[in-house]
């Protein structure tokens, strides 16, 4: 395979993967942040 | 005399009036068709502007002053994502994160794109997509996020930033016509008219504020080359959520936006010379932008379908398909079919938690790219 698009593929291949990891931990991010300070804080 | 006549005999070459087509045809569809109106109206007239033969506008007129102000730095895309951040609400993302995962999905079409634009640059014969870097450009069209696109094409392809922004904005606005086909292709009725519940809990504001700077400070430190994008994006967002910047927030959300506005689209207009807008790249990046949002709405309608597989409370798959960037128009369309298929199936709130998450997964991909393509 030409170099250029194996490293293309590369890329692309861990773009993606990389997306749904700092995605994941913005999910965990927000879990975390919603068991710490639920609504009701808000009136303290 | 002289002066006045080199204009008419400009009007010689045939790219001036082609290009004269592809501006009123930008503004037609603005006026008319209303796609994209802020921002097709002045690139159409920039383009006017840039082709008139010997234009005071370009070629150190005030359009070149404005590009190399604003685009050549990369300034005005950033100060539209203050603006956009200001008017994002990610309440819905943050009463339901696992929608965060949509966002991700569907930034598949940037990557599909950017394979098939660099396996079409090797094709012998096809010049204008000649490395990694111009692929990329092409590809980031999929992150269905006009800023984001001007910004990484600045960065790896200044010589295609024209026919990549008019791509990404002309394919934005389609998305009601680009995504239900799609959609209807790999959903069936009974998966279209699945019910989702609304959260009941809600957030609360001491959580909208912090989420803007961790998600800053975290996408930062993981990919700095991301910081400016999503930095100015969460800017917007903090003051908006602050709740003490409301001044601030309303002038990012409306004077700053369409001044920036303003200038963005008569400036990438101006970079709409017949001479480099004319010729088959231009029509391979149209094609390609295409194949990009098909992509996308692809990859996050069947990754909810994957999830399905191991889910006991079924998720609309529709919702997949939100997770590209182009808000609020694709949470939209989706809750409109959801409609269609079911009068009493409201699926907005999933639809617009993904949405925002596709604009954070949009800016991250960007992001990305910018570090890992050299």
């Amino acid at each position: 395979m030409d170099t250029v698009v194996a490293e293309g593929l590369r890329i692309s291949g861990v773009s993606y993967i990389l997306i749904f990891a700092v995605l994941g931990i913005f999910y965990g991010l927000i879990k975390l942040l919603l068991r710490m300070l639920p609504p009701k804080d808000d009136s303290a | 005399m002289t002066d006045l006549l080199r204009g008419i005999v400009g009007m010689a070459d045939w790219r001036v009036w082609a290009m004269f087509g592809v501006g009123l045809a930008l503004i037609w569809l603005a006026v008319k068709k209303e796609y994209e109106p802020n921002l097709l109206l002045p690139m159409g007239f920039g383009c006017l502007l840039a082709n008139i033969p010997f234009s005071s506008a370009v070629g150190g007129g005030f359009l070149d002053v404005l590009f190399k102000g604003g685009i050549t730095n990369e300034l005005f895309p950033i100060l539209i994502f203050i603006g956009v951040g200001a008017m994002i609400d990610f309440g819905p993302l943050l009463q339901d994160p696992e929608m965060l995962f949509f966002g991700a999905a569907a930034q598949f079409g940037i990557f599909f794109t950017m394979m098939l634009a660099l396996l079409v640059g090797r094709i012998p014969g096809v010049t204008g997509i000649p490395g990694l870097r111009e692929a990329a450009a092409i590809g980031i069209i999929g992150a269905a996020d006009g800023p984001t696109a001007i910004y990484v094409a600045t960065r790896f392809a200044p010589a295609l930033l024209a026919p990549i922004t008019v791509a990404a904005y002309s394919y934005m606005s389609l998305v009601p016509i680009i995504q239900p086909p799609i959609i209807r292709a790999l959903t069936t009725r009974e998966e279209r008219m699945i019910h989702m519940e609304n959260p009941e809990h809600e957030v609360s504001r001491t959580v909208k504020v912090i989420f803007p700077i961790a998600v800053t400070l975290i996408a930062g430190i993981i990919a700095p080359m991301s910081v400016a994008l999503i930095g100015s994006l969460m800017f917007g967002n903090l003051l908006r959520e602050s709740g003490v910047t409301e001044r601030l927030s309303k002038t990012a959300q409306n004077e700053l936006s369409s001044l920036v506005t303003i200038l963005l689209g008569i400036t990438i207009g101006s970079s709409m010379g017949g001479k480099q807008f004319l010729n088959p790249t231009t029509l391979l990046i149209i094609a390609m932008g295409l194949i990009a949002f098909v992509f996308d709405t692809a990859g996050g309608v069947l990754f909810a379908k994957l999830i399905n597989l191991f889910r006991k409370r079924k998720i609309n798959p529709m919702i997949g398909a939100c997770g590209i960037s182009a808000f609020p128009m694709s949470a939209r369309v989706i809750q409109k079919m959801a409609q269609q298929e079911d009068g009493s199936n409201f699926i907005i709130m999933h639809a617009v938690g993904a949405n925002v998450a596709g604009q954070i997964a949009s800016i991250i991909a960007g992001g990305l790219i910018l570090a890992l393509v050299r």
